[in-house]
């Protein structure tokens, strides 16, 4: 209970980065870090609450946010242009 | 019992990147924080879930979890300095 408000604060707090962060590395450096304690969160729920099926959905979520920021770092890396 | 601690301890790290993120200067310096700690408390949330209840057909699934968390963290970290570093991002000339 008190681990997933605490886990809460913190994506709240991830998420101001997300928004004041005054460069695009800054952005995607807490659009990871929140998706990080999204899928953290998501596991607790599902385990402290029997929900099985979550944990499924958690793994997908950690493989497809994986490749959504290694994607968008090499765009990035490129200078935002496309080859 | 066991699970309690480890879990308390995942969300300790995790606390303190949070606040890496939030407080220091530059890009750099908050991948240092985000990329360390992260991996720390988030690996020490999953295995204190793991050892929580006995062996179930959950564990699996979380031990799968704690896999491709530590293969793919680093991974993350590391393009996103190179992508700064390639676009010659300079260090340290940025308030919060």
């Amino acid at each position: 209970m008190i681990a997933e408000y605490l886990l809460l604060l913190s994506l709240l707090a991830v998420l101001y980065r997300l928004v004041r962060g005054p460069h695009p590395w800054d952005r995607l450096l807490a659009y990871n870090a929140a998706s990080n304690r999204i899928f953290v969160l998501l596991a607790l729920i599902a385990v402290s609450s029997d929900r099985h099926a979550y944990l499924d959905a958690t793994i997908v979520y950690a493989a497809l946010s994986f490749l959504g920021v290694v994607i968008l770092a090499r765009f990035m890396e490129r200078g935002g242009e496309h080859r | 019992m066991i699970s309690d601690v480890l879990i308390g301890l995942g969300l300790a790290f995790l606390v303190i990147g949070t606040i890496g993120i939030l407080r220091f200067r530059d890009v750099y310096s908050r991948l240092q924080a985000s990329g360390v700690s992260d991996n720390a408390g988030l690996g020490l949330i999953l295995i204190g879930l793991i050892a929580r209840n006995g062996f179930s057909s959950d564990d699996l699934k979380l031990g799968l979890l704690l896999f491709l968390l530590l293969l793919t963290n680093p991974i993350i970290t590391h393009s996103i300095a190179k992508s700064a570093f390639v676009r010659r991002h300079s260090a340290g000339d940025d308030v919060r």
